[in-house]
């Protein structure tokens, strides 16, 4: 990833490219592209763009986000909720967001068993006495895999024009990199993680040794925790207020997939049918110059009833026929379509699936489809 | 060639500049982002964000409003109170009472109700909105807890104790601020920034419902009716609006449908390469897709298609808002990881109507696999099965209707958050459908050559009374050609033998045609036309082997301009159906009768000297996206004849040039029939869109004037332009005993739901077989008739007996109807001017 910044010297106004916010979205983004959690949670999701941004990352079934301000979340949380080509497509992996009101100082069970967790630009509008028991609650109790502070870097403020104490009027404390780091590494030895240093927003050149404007610590988990003895140790009340919920449509739920597959069958069914009926209409047309044109009825080669048509499929593994006024599509021949067969796996799912939803020959082998009302008027 | 607008940077690169559609909330940075010194908001020119509305009603916007979005309901536009006549009165009189509900919900608000307009300054200036909000909103006890605020103007349901208010607050970083908040408005309901406030409350509230916003709409997106045999969608859902009607301000909800594809434009594309022939293909796909509204996956937008770009694909860069370039494919996987896996697909190009913030409105390029199609194409609108496996789902009944209207309106009643909002902004809806009373006016009797024909007014039918009656005018059949291809010629055999049983009791004299056989070529149907054709033809009938639109285009177009002769195109299927080819006989020779200059029946029409117009647009996407005015005048009293003429306008011109031309002709021919010229002129004017009625009062009806006064000094003929409006989402119910019931044809309606600022109505005028009616608007914009409502109304209603095409009561005035049918046939096939030498014949039907 590249940080570019410009830097005009002559003005002294420094501008990063792409702006600084986003630099730190994009290296979450790139963090959960190397980790893969499954679960996320941002705590001061302030209006959600974070979370918003990792709701299109396809490893990731579980996002919460948390702040001390209901309202502030509340102002674009819908934007969080699945958009109509979610449920017209529903995905393959689940997703389920939730949004908490309440604060970083606090524990609720409903913070347990993340795999990542981010505090962007977060620690430095604690007063002291949440900070002090943030370590306990994010390292001790949620004690995910991974966790990534960042924070400004104070060293960096005298290149930033008209900041005299801090960046924002809400910081309680701006850190320089040294007080940072003791921080974070009494921290993550404290609970049992490694943690590195890295940042975004490179300084000018020739003024390298302020560091980056942003200061980033990324924790690691060293020892893989039992996740049963961690959480049975934990009975806490939940005391988070649930503001926001959105559960996307997944294929993993039986009524999208069955919804899904049955849509895939049908529409499958009727593309075979209308390529037969026009088959055997130009043979038709090319062999017995007809003008009764409506009036001719596809004859089966053998005169016999349906069922034993039904077992011949099975026997012989027929492709598609017409007989009388149905078009018979053996689901075999349905199921060697890829999409078919990827939604379902295995054969016998797709006739579970379908049963009921499609109609189909008597011994249940293939789907049947009537020859009639093919455009009736106009 | 480029036919993109020119956006000042997009001629120059154009292959670089477009934007893919933006993110549609900027990260903004948690509020701790510093952005560069900027003035504060209303010094710069720049708009305020958007007023907010109190407790989570933030992201709507009041500002957004006004100048910037079209406005849907044509408010502001004052038309009534230049028609004298309709001062004290609207409402007509005649025909029985009865008892009606309607899909409206009263608002209502607290006595003495009004909405206060602050004015809020900060000094020293306070350039963040949030920090503004805070700092104002220290002072909780004064302003009170409901308020609603967009950075610098305040609405509070209270009036504050003074005029102007000054109060101090104090920033974190211990600087003292003087907040000056100066009352500017005080706002009765009535007010449009009131009903704007109330219908972004109602959105809201229908978000909180968790239904998904498409369009203007909103949708239920967790029961999906699906039909896989068109890979379609369903989605029940809302439409609301809540505007000031004749007597109070109301909610006006229906059900709706939103018909939606679960396939991609990619998909979709694929499928259609392997129906059509390759050098058809782009042709095909441009007809198919342009105008339709896609949705795409990443964003909770819709966007119109208005052009296929087929030498870009998604590898093109762009240059992105801080000046870098990056390539759609890239941009996507970055910005909303969605992977585009077919990189030669060309990419659609949307013409962005709304300003966004900084933005130019210029292009906005789509990727075909990241959009899904929405609602029907013009094929599977002809798609019979289609149609009717969705109508299943779609026409809802009465009784079903008004439940899901009222259970929308129960889920506001029993949502907590909801209610306390309105309360505290002292509003609350009533509970109950608005019940008020109609008129059914009397039936119209059918006279045909001597006979009168009375019918079930119930089904708006007379199709059963008047078969095999002779005709008031029947045209020979003396020379006539009947072209078909081999395959057809026992159903043209057929055919002509069928139309000798049914046309000697209608009075058509009939000779035997004169029968072609044709290869199944369109040459070669054009080829026997150029031979056979004479000026004595009365007219050319094809048997066509296929809806294979192309055939028949030519055939229309060769017959309409080059060579005016009345033609009559069916199916061979149509025609092979042994149950049902009398009836298809008797629809046909009548229909040849009318194209003939024939006339079939007619109703009384006591006005007189009148010449009544109809005027309906065609907006041609595909071919130079010109639109087409079908203008349609009667030319005698019993309104059986109709003189016809389009105006064929293209980009950028205005219509009412044509228009005008249109009613010059009319005059004339009107003249030739009468030899006197009508002393009064009714205008039936369809195909207004929502936001129209502006643009067609200021522009339109002077020229109209104009036009008339141009004829002579002592010429001052009477005008009325009516607007007609068939998309209303005004629904009418009838209590018949217990249950609810369409209202009969013939329903007037003219108080409550109308609008007090217009000269409107609605009538009921055809019946429907499933599902609700759908009443037509009629605004009545200009007036100088002096006729009385009453008699207006009744005049429209029998207008709608006139169409020759149906023998019953359709949905609008005959004239209006005839004016979509030629706009149509011009649009679709013919693509220019038809020859005058048709123009008093019904040859469009």
């Amino acid at each position: 990833m590249d940080k570019n910044f410009q830097e005009e010297q002559f003005t002294g106004i420094i501008k990063f490219t792409p702006p600084l916010y986003e630099q730190r979205y994009q290296f979450i983004k790139d963090l959960v592209g190397k980790y893969k959690p499954k679960k996320v949670a941002d705590l001061g999701c302030a209006d959600c763009t974070l979370l918003w941004m990792l709701k299109f990352c396809s490893c990731i079934e579980v996002l919460a986000g948390l702040d001390i301000c209901a309202s502030v979340m509340k102002e674009k949380m819908h934007r969080l909720s699945p958009l109509p080509v979610d449920y017209l497509q529903p995905a393959e992996r689940s997703l389920t967001v939730t949004l908490h009101h309440g604060s970083v100082a606090h524990k609720d069970p409903c913070m347990l068993g993340f795999d990542l967790v981010t505090c962007i630009e977060l620690i430095e509008h604690l007063e002291e006495s949440e900070l002090k028991k943030f370590p306990e609650v994010v390292f001790g109790f949620m004690a995910p895999s991974v966790v990534v502070i960042s924070t400004p870097n104070s060293e960096f403020n005298p290149l930033l024009p008209g900041v005299t104490l801090f960046r924002h009027p809400d910081h309680k404390f701006e850190w320089n990199r040294a007080q940072f780091q003791s921080w974070a590494l009494e921290t993550a030895r404290c609970y049992g993680y490694s943690v590195e240093f890295t940042g975004v927003g490179h300084p000018p050149t020739g003024m390298e040794n302020v560091g980056f404007c942003t200061q980033i610590g990324v924790f690691v988990r060293k020892y893989a925790q039992t996740s049963e003895s961690a959480q049975s140790e934990k009975p806490t009340e939940a005391v988070y207020k649930t503001v926001f919920k959105a559960v996307y449509p997944s294929l993993k739920d039986e009524k999208y997939l069955q919804n899904a597959v049955v849509s895939e069958v049908i529409f499958r069914a009727q593309i075979i049918k209308r390529s037969l009926l026009d088959r055997l209409m130009s043979e038709h047309e090319e062999y017995n110059d007809d003008p009764a044109e409506g009036k001719f009825k596809f004859q089966p080669s053998k005169n016999c009833s349906s069922e034993d048509l039904g077992k011949l499929i099975v026997e012989k593994s027929m492709g598609p026929f017409v007989d009388g006024n149905m078009v018979y599509i053996p689901l075999t021949t349905i199921f060697s379509f890829p999409k078919v067969n990827r939604l379902c796996g295995t054969f016998e799912k797709l006739c579970k699936l379908i049963a009921g939803k499609v109609t189909l020959s008597s011994d249940g082998s293939a789907v049947m489809l009537n020859t009639e009302h093919e455009n009736e008027e106009n | 060639q480029q036919t993109l607008p020119s956006q000042p940077l997009g001629r120059r690169q154009p292959q670089h500049l477009r934007v893919p559609p933006s993110v549609s909330e900027e990260p903004g940075g948690r509020g701790r982002q510093r952005s560069p010194q900027s003035v504060p908001p209303g010094q710069d020119g720049r708009r305020p964000e958007g007023l907010q509305i109190s407790a989570g009603f933030q992201e709507l916007s009041l500002a957004d409003r006004g100048g910037r979005r079209r406005d849907f309901h044509d408010l502001g536009v004052n038309t009534r109170q230049a028609i004298e006549h309709v001062q004290e009165s609207k409402t007509g009189s005649s025909g029985i009472t009865i008892k009606l509900t309607a899909n409206y919900f009263r608002l209502t608000s607290r006595p003495q109700w009004a909405l206060y307009q602050y004015h809020v300054d900060y000094s020293p200036e306070m350039e963040a909105r949030r920090l503004r909000s805070a700092l104002l909103f220290q002072h909780e006890e004064l302003i009170g807890k409901t308020h609603a605020f967009d950075g610098s103007i305040l609405f509070l349901p209270k009036k504050l104790g003074n005029k102007v208010s000054e109060v101090f607050s104090r920033t974190r970083n211990g600087e003292n601020v003087k907040i000056t908040i100066t009352l500017t408005n005080e706002l009765p309901p009535t007010s449009p920034t009131c009903l704007q406030f109330y219908n972004i409350i109602f959105r809201r509230l229908l978000k909180i419902l968790n239904l998904q916003q498409i369009g203007r709409n909103y949708y239920n997106p967790s029961d999906p009716i699906s039909i896989p045999n068109h890979r379609l969608m369903v989605w029940p859902g809302f439409t609301s609006s809540i505007l000031q009607y004749e007597e109070s301000i109301m909610l006006c909800t229906d059900v709706s449908h939103k018909v939606l594809r679960s396939e991609t434009v990619l998909d979709f594309m694929y499928s259609l390469y392997y129906q059509v022939e390759e050098q058809r293909f782009r042709d095909t796909c441009a007809k198919e897709l342009i105008g339709l509204i896609v949705l795409t996956k990443y964003n909770n937008r819709t966007y119109r298609v208005d052009d296929i770009d087929w030498d870009a694909n998604p590898q093109c860069t762009f240059r992105k808002a801080d000046g870098s370039e990056i390539s759609y494919v890239d941009y996507y996987k970055r910005q909303y990881n969605q992977e585009i896996t077919d990189l030669n697909q060309p990419v659609l190009i949307s013409q962005s109507r709304r300003k966004r913030g900084s933005m130019m409105p210029g292009p906005v390029v789509l990727i075909p696999e990241l959009c899904f199609l929405t609602g029907l194409t013009e094929k599977m609108r002809n798609d019979f099965n289609m149609m009717k496996d969705l109508a299943v789902h779609t026409r809802v009944p009465p009784e079903q209707r008004q439940r899901e209207i009222g259970r929308l309106i129960d889920y506001i009643r029993k949502d907590d958050n909801v209610q306390k909002e309105l309360r505290d902004w002292g509003l609350s809806f009533d509970s109950n459908l608005l019940s008020f009373t109609g008129r059914v006016v009397q039936g119209e009797k059918i006279f045909q050559a001597g006979n009168v024909f009375d019918y079930n007014p119930q089904f708006a039918d007379w199709s059963k009374e008047t078969r095999g009656a002779p005709l008031i005018c029947a045209k020979p059949l003396d020379n006539w050609l009947l072209i078909y291809t081999r395959r057809n010629y026992d159903i043209a055999n057929t055919l002509v033998q069928n139309l000798f049983k049914v046309t000697p009791s209608m009075g058509i004299r009939m000779n035997k045609a004169t029968m072609i056989e044709v290869d199944d070529r369109t040459e070669a149907y054009l080829r026997v036309l150029q031979q056979s054709v004479t000026p004595e033809t009365n007219i050319v009938f094809c048997v066509l082997s296929s809806s294979r639109k192309d055939k028949y285009d030519a055939i229309k177009k060769y017959l309409c301009t080059d060579c005016p002769i009345p033609s009559q195109c069916v199916m061979a299927r149509t025609l092979s159906k042994p149950q049902t080819a009398m009836a298809i006989a008797t629809k046909i020779a009548l229909q040849m009768n009318c194209k003939m200059g024939g006339e079939l029946w007619s109703v009384e029409i006591p006005l007189k000297q009148v010449m009544v117009v109809g005027i309906d647009c065609y907006h041609d996407t595909l071919s130079g996206k010109q639109s087409i005015a079908g203008f349609v005048a009667s030319l005698n009293q019993t309104m059986t004849r109709w003189f016809s003429r389009c105006a064929v306008q293209g980009r950028g011109q205005e219509l009412v040039d044509g228009l005008k031309a249109c009613l010059q002709t009319a005059q004339r021919d009107w003249f030739k029939w009468n030899k006197y010229l009508p002393s009064r002129i009714i205008v039936y004017r369809d195909g207004v869109g929502d936001g129209q009625l502006n643009t067609l009062v200021n522009y339109e009806v002077p020229q109209f004037l104009d036009c008339l006064k141009s004829v002579g000094k002592d010429y001052n003929p009477r005008l009325s332009v009516i607007v007609v409006k068939k998309r209303v989402n005004t629904r009418f119910f009838a209590q018949s005993g217990g249950a609810l019931k369409n209202p009969p044809p013939g329903t007037v309606v003219d108080v409550e739901v109308t609008r007090p600022e217009w000269y409107d109505f609605f009538i009921v005028s055809q019946a429907v077989r499933s599902g609700c009616v759908s009443p037509t608007h009629y605004n009545v914009i200009y007036d100088t008739s002096k006729l009385k409502p009453d008699h207006l109304q009744r005049l429209t209603y029998k207008l709608c007996h006139m169409y020759y095409n149906w023998s019953g009561v359709i949905r609008v005035p005959a004239p209006c109807q005839y004016a979509h049918k030629l706009a149509f046939l011009v649009g679709q096939s013919i693509h220019r001017e038809p020859n005058l030498l048709l123009s008093d014949r019904l040859y469009y039907l």
